[in-house]
């Protein structure tokens, strides 16, 4: 039987990826006021940024509730009887934590081993990607670990914003709270190492923006995946697409929106490149 | 409720007294809060010290009358006084004698006008007083004395009680005025001290001796957070040189004219007296020339000279052990307080106070590297004279050192902006290098001299403008000269100006002046913020 891959909403993944490839995607939650939606499946990007901007209230996120891991574990053990679950980072959220409770939840009897990727957006998408497209195939449970446990070392992403107010409001800033209280106005460019955010650079005008992001992409020696991803400026990612094309080609790049639960950590206008290679 | 109408001499002594045994009790706890103007730490016990040589004179006065005991104490003040703070309460002490003159006996509005003498000769003791401090403290008492004073219930009570509510406020409202205070989240510690000895005053008139002695006096607390970690502020207020106190009698002294003698020979300084007897204080890296000329006016007194570097260094130290070792540092060379602020938010970790006209010394930017717990350093000295001297440092120290030799503060920013948090040193040195390049320098300020440039005829005082050094433009007035400049250059394809207004220029200029480049050129993006830099009416950087 195939291995099986689970993994959270985080991903940002493009349209119609997790299901060609077999993935199943637990949704966190947004939530305005009373109102909660699960992340990419009951609220477009576009619909909550532009509520985002415009709704008095500000969106909170939570995890998904053990339930809802454990519905989909025990769905997922109806074709497998290995799963794998790749998390997003468990020092930014407690999805990691309920994932590995609720396999304690499931109805069905299968083995499920869940990972903490230290990662987010499609720097663990692509992960999760490969992932998966090891398991459809053929490889064994051990095979699928191990090309995981490689890769996560092996993928890295850069997000570049227009504020880090989002970020602060959250409560996730991490180091990159040195980027608050600037006399002048930058805009924050802020990785994930070791699980947390992290600041990277600064720079002063979005072209500037692109020029960073391009050198973090070629400063890579082998790029086996490439993903951009964009909340509210997709001209500043088609251009960031082309500056690279020379490095990766165009139409091998994932190409998809910032989702409501990053984009509430995030805000509007942020640009996101992850990159799967060596450096 | 208790009321007393009036006062005499014997009353005032003993309310000081008490305020005395009551601001004893929290000397050190002001001492901690001591943070301006130098990290020295010592403001209550400066303070205190002064009221017991108030105190001791007090019990001199010749005779209980309200006026002489005043006069006694207002000796003792000048007499005894210590710190920075001491010297601003003999003043004030100064104001209260002044005040009482002639006076048996004073009312609640006999003290308000001698709160609001002394409000006066504080603010006229300093040459550049600052907000924030003691001196706002006394100032918002006095205006408190003085408006229940002309009310119904004006005993002496009442104006006492009115002018501690005051001062306590006041004094919780220090961080809002003063950065430094701000950043450290603590109240002004003369400020608290002088709340501390009203508040006793205040006890002792209400009879209410057993709260002096089993009581303690509370440290007001602001609702302020601390913005920064308390190591920023060391370099805030650069203590430098000698701590010269001393006494000076003679005749016919005239404190005003030595003010203005003193004012370039030194920092922090303060005059104060009458014309027999005059306390000076001064931040001096010459005591020796400071001394020279005052005993030309007379003789000295009670000389005290502290080596500053020596204090400073002892907190220097204490604060090392609290500060986390940082990977690679930059020290950063820039004059004016807003320009210190874009780099230190950028993350340089120490900043020498220096540019044009003002070049630090090897010493002071090795000094700065010493400071700071790190083994690498990046140095921007952001001026063409200054490069040299921080190529020096390394030869001074055995930490490694790079200097990137930026010409201009739009240089520096540029670089540390470039600066890689992944990067190693010497990556890093190197991608900084390469920034210098992606920005344009423009400075506006007025010509020292006439002379002729490049087919320009310049007049003395005549604003000019450089653009990377280079003297291309003059003109009437700084904006005129600044849109000349940068007429020059191709701004169609620049995408961000950022304007650095200097000290001597207003804010409201620096703003019409990105008005008119904005509606010439709507695609930039344009900041216009506060250098406070010296000479330089404009600095601007076109990247």
């Amino acid at each position: 039987m195939t291995v099986k891959i689970v993994t959270d909403s985080v991903c940002d993944f493009p349209h119609g990826v997790a299901k060609e490839l077999g993935i199943s995607v637990v949704p966190l939650n947004v939530r305005f006021g009373d109102e909660v939606y699960r992340d990419g499946i009951d609220m477009t990007a576009e619909e909550f940024y532009r509520r985002l901007q415009y709704d008095k209230i500000l969106p909170v996120t939570s995890v998904p509730t053990p339930a809802t891991f454990a519905e989909i574990y025990d769905k997922v053990a109806e074709e497998t009887d290995e799963i794998l679950a790749i998390m997003l980072t468990s020092k930014l959220s407690g999805t990691y934590q309920v994932a590995v409770q609720s396999v304690g939840l499931m109805k069905r009897k299968c083995r499920v081993e869940v990972i903490d990727s230290g990662l987010a957006v499609m720097a663990q998408g692509m992960v999760v990607i490969t992932a998966a497209r090891a398991a459809q195939a053929g490889a064994s449970f051990d095979e699928v670990m191990d090309i995981t446990r490689r890769n996560l070392k092996r993928a890295d992403m850069r997000a570049a914003f227009d504020t880090l107010e989002y970020l602060r409001r959250g409560g996730r800033i991490g180091a990159a709270q040195a980027f608050l209280g600037s006399v002048l106005k930058i805009n924050p460019i802020i990785m994930l190492k070791d699980g947390v955010v992290q600041p990277a650079g600064k720079e002063r005008s979005w072209s500037k923006i692109i020029d960073y992001l391009t050198r973090f992409v070629t400063s890579h020696s082998c790029i086996e995946e490439m993903a951009i991803e964009d909340a509210m400026c997709p001209d500043d990612a088609e251009l960031l697409a082309e500056r690279v094309s020379p490095h990766f080609p165009k139409e091998r790049i994932f190409r998809s929106k910032t989702g409501p639960v990053i984009g509430t950590h995030t805000g509007p206008h942020t640009l996101v490149v992850s990159v799967l290679g060596d450096k | 409720m208790k009321k007393i109408n009036t006062a005499n001499g014997q009353d005032l002594r003993e309310m000081f007294a008490a305020a005395t045994t009551w601001l004893e009790k929290n000397a050190v706890d002001i001492d901690a809060l001591n943070v301006f103007p130098v990290p020295d730490g010592d403001t209550g016990t400066n303070m205190l010290l002064t009221m017991r040589s108030v105190i001791d004179e007090a019990y001199r006065a010749p005779d209980r009358s309200a006026s002489a005991v005043s006069q006694a104490m207002a000796k003792g003040a000048l007499m005894g006084a210590r710190g920075n703070s001491g010297v601003i309460l003999s003043q004030i002490y100064r104001g209260l004698a002044e005040g009482l003159a002639d006076k048996e006996s004073f009312s609640g509005k006999d003290l308000a006008t001698a709160l609001l003498q002394s409000s006066i000769l504080a603010y006229k003791g300093l040459s550049q007083p600052v907000e924030g401090t003691i001196l706002t403290v006394i100032k918002d008492t006095a205006a408190a004395a003085q408006s229940q004073a002309g009310g119904a219930q004006n005993d002496l009570i009442s104006v006492i009680e009115a002018s501690v509510d005051a001062a306590s406020e006041s004094v919780a409202n220090t961080p809002k005025l003063l950065a430094v205070l701000r950043d450290a989240g603590v109240v002004d510690a003369g400020g608290q001290g002088l709340y501390t000895i009203l508040e006793g005053a205040l006890h002792y008139l209400k009879g209410e001796m057993e709260q002096i002695q089993l009581r303690k006096p509370q440290i007001i607390v602001s609702d302020v957070h601390p913005t920064k970690l308390p190591e920023m502020i060391a370099d805030e207020e650069v203590p430098y040189g000698y701590c010269t106190e001393f006494m000076l009698k003679g005749e016919k002294l005239n404190p005003d004219k030595i003010r203005a003698k003193l004012e370039k020979k030194g920092e922090s300084l303060i005059v104060v007296g009458d014309e027999s007897t005059v306390r000076i204080h001064i931040h001096t890296l010459e005591p020796g020339n400071v001394i020279r000329y005052v005993t030309s006016l007379g003789t000295m007194h009670r000389v005290n000279i502290r080596n500053m570097d020596e204090q400073h260094q002892d907190y220097v130290e204490m604060q090392k052990e609290r500060m986390p070792e940082i990977d690679v540092a930059i020290v950063a060379v820039a004059s004016g307080d807003g320009l210190a602020e874009v780099f230190k938010s950028l993350g340089a970790a120490a900043i020498v106070p220096g540019g044009q006209t003002m070049n630090p010394s090897t010493k002071d930017i090795f000094q700065a590297v010493e400071t700071v717990p790190s083994d690498k350093f990046i140095i921007l000295p952001n001026n063409k004279n200054i490069v040299a001297t921080a190529q020096q440092v390394q030869s001074l120290t055995e930490k490694k050192i790079k200097v990137v030799p930026t010409e201009t503060i739009p240089q520096g920013v540029a670089t540390l902006l470039a600066f890689d948090y992944e990067a190693d040193f010497e990556t890093n040195a190197r991608l900084m290098n390469q920034a210098k390049a992606t920005v344009k320098s423009v400075e506006i300020t007025r010509a020292t001299r006439s002379t002729k440039i490049g087919g320009l005829d310049i007049k003395k005082k005549q604003a000019i403008g450089l653009l990377d050094g280079k003297l291309i433009a003059a003109g009437k007035d700084p904006t005129d000269v600044l849109n000349q400049v940068l007429a020059k250059l191709n701004l169609d394809e620049a995408e961000v100006i950022t304007i650095y207004y200097g000290a001597n220029t207003k804010p409201e200029e620096a703003k019409a002046a990105s008005t008119q480049i904005q509606a010439q050129h709507p695609q930039l993006q344009i900041e216009v913020v506060h250098g406070g830099q010296p000479h330089y009416n404009y600095i601007v950087s076109v990247e």
